[in-house]
């Protein structure tokens, strides 16, 4: 079924950076019910003293060392400088400065033998594992990451295989920053899969959801708007679905034409959360409170 | 009265509770602090005037035959699926499929109604002070689903039965439905209800029904076929 939630500070340079992780952790724990075989955040709008973070997950392809050191040195040849790297069972978070070309970059990276890539971001990155949210948090700490932004998701498996790198969010490679999550499944992801994979674009899963994050960055590329990039896909893509962008400012939502899968939304003058149910935003805003519903074929965005 | 705070109790224990006081003579019941959980009050089947003080998750006050419930704030998917006898008032707005398989009864909402309202209804009414949703009264099979305010794309979708009254705009007509006129009588049966349930105004609604073209119920099966 999946469960998603996004959450977003309207005046972080005021007020300062927000608990997203924890807020996205709490959000998400109350939807387990709608899935609970694994669980992802994209956490937003983080303070870096580098220009990017890279995070890598490694496959079994070899051992998690060797790919991890692997991936250090496809960094440093490509002219990157880390600032930070931080390996944790087969994860990698890498903090790097580099001036060349992120594309290069991220290719470079998928072809280094047992690379996954999780994201390149500016100001975010991804983390996602199997199992819930509160094993997901005690793993990696997310409830410690402030930013001003997010988007979070809980699986229950439909299409494809459960592990890490079928989890949500997916990243729009290979632009920085762009992650989504979504609830529902791809009609057309077969058909659409291979055009897009015919003008050379990568798949890294079978997850019929990853499809959104390449189509959306196939329509970036081209130079669109990312609210025309959403309002075209309501079109384009054909299935049951309800998903969150989160882009280095802001976040947005596209709902299907037949409005199959939920969404409420709260917005007030210093922040808009979103979620599944509201069930979740309760867990954040404890009183009774004003949301909508969205409707059918419906998108919207929002940039701090 | 009987006062049940729902954050002390599971939902369960919650709806255990509320059909023993019910049991053991309680004719009214609040609850406090739903915090927008799922399946509040489910499965009552005794009269009894019940209030919930919030909003409430998904299937909430589904599955009764017998209670007032009255709901002050917002509702998710599947409020009163399956009420057979009662009443149901919520406030504010609820989601999608709101009555869903509704067989008698009666469902108020204060607000708007979300896509697929009135799904498979078998009966009762739903009177939605509002708008409601994309697929409105889908396959309805029986009952009344009145609409003040507007109503979305493929209102009526596959109906065999029932009726929709729409007081303002029609997005668009779904598949086998159509328009009929309402008669004087009928308008001024629909405005008593506006008046008891609370909602100013007298729209002169219309009114959609089944063209009946899309099922044959009289067309023989292939074996009977050949016997005549």
């Amino acid at each position: 079924m999946c469960g998603i939630a996004g959450i977003m500070y309207k005046d972080s340079r005021s007020t300062g950076l927000a608990p997203i992780g924890a807020e996205l952790i709490k959000m998400l724990e109350t939807m387990v019910h709608r899935g609970h075989d694994s669980a992802g955040v994209t956490v937003a709008g983080e303070s870096l003293d580098s220009d990017l973070l890279i995070r890598i997950w490694a496959d079994e392809s070899a051992p998690a060392e060797e790919t991890i050191a692997r991936a250090k040195e496809t960094v440093i040849s490509e002219g990157g400088a880390i600032v930070s790297a931080d390996a944790r069972d087969s994860y990698l978070r890498l903090t790097a400065n580099y001036e060349g070309d992120v594309p290069r970059l991220a290719e470079a990276l998928l072809q280094t033998p047992g690379v996954v890539l999780h994201s390149i971001g500016e100001a975010s990155e991804v983390i996602k594992d199997v199992g819930t949210p509160a094993v997901m948090d005690e793993r990696h700490g997310i409830s410690r990451l402030s930013g001003t932004h997010g988007v979070g998701h809980v699986r229950m498996a439909t299409e494809s295989k459960v592990d890490i790198s079928h989890a949500h969010p997916f990243w729009a490679y290979p632009f920085t920053d762009v992650t989504v999550v979504h609830n529902g499944q791809l009609t057309n992801y077969h058909g659409m899969k291979r055009e897009f994979e015919s003008r050379g674009h990568v798949f890294q899963t079978e997850n019929d959801s990853e499809l959104i994050a390449v189509y959306l960055a196939d329509k970036l590329a081209g130079g669109a708007e990312l609210v025309s990039a959403l309002e075209a896909s309501l079109d384009d893509l054909d299935g049951t679905f309800t998903y969150l962008v989160s882009t280095r400012d802001g976040m947005g939502y596209a709902k299907d034409r037949w409005s199959a899968k939920p969404l409420v939304l709260m917005e007030t003058g210093s922040v808009v959360a979103l979620a599944s149910e509201e069930i979740a935003l309760r867990s954040v805003f404890t009183e009774e409170l004003d949301r909508t519903e969205p409707q059918e074929h419906e998108v919207m965005t929002w940039s701090a | 009265m009987v006062s049940l705070d729902a954050s002390e109790l599971t939902t369960r224990e919650l709806n255990r509770r509320i059909k023993a006081s019910i049991e053991e003579g309680a004719d009214e019941i609040v609850i406090k602090n739903p915090s927008a959980r799922h399946n509040i009050a489910v499965g009552v089947r005794r009269p009894c005037k019940i209030t919930i003080e919030g909003s409430v998750g998904y299937y909430a006050a589904s599955q009764l035959d017998g209670p007032e419930i009255s709901i002050e704030g917002n509702a998710g998917w599947a409020l009163g699926e399956n009420l057979m006898s009662g009443k149901i008032t919520l406030s504010k707005s609820a989601g999608a499929s709101v009555a869903a398989s509704m067989r008698g009864g009666e469902i108020f909402i204060g607000g708007s109604a979300g896509a697929r309202a009135g799904i498979s209804m078998k009966g009762g009414t739903l009177l939605i002070a509002g708008d409601s949703g994309f697929l409105t009264g889908f396959m309805m099979q029986k009952g009344r689903i009145i609409v003040c305010g507007d109503i979305g794309d493929a209102a009526g979708d596959s109906m065999y039965e029932g009726t929709i009254y729409v007081g303002g705009v029609v997005d668009s007509l779904g598949t086998d439905a159509k328009y009929e006129e309402s008669t004087e009588d009928e308008l001024i049966e629909l405005w008593a209800e506006l008046e008891r349930n609370g909602v100013a105004g007298r729209p002169r609604f219309r009114k959609i029904v089944s063209q009946k073209k899309l099922y044959h119920y009289d067309t023989l099966e292939r074996l009977e076929r050949t016997l005549i």
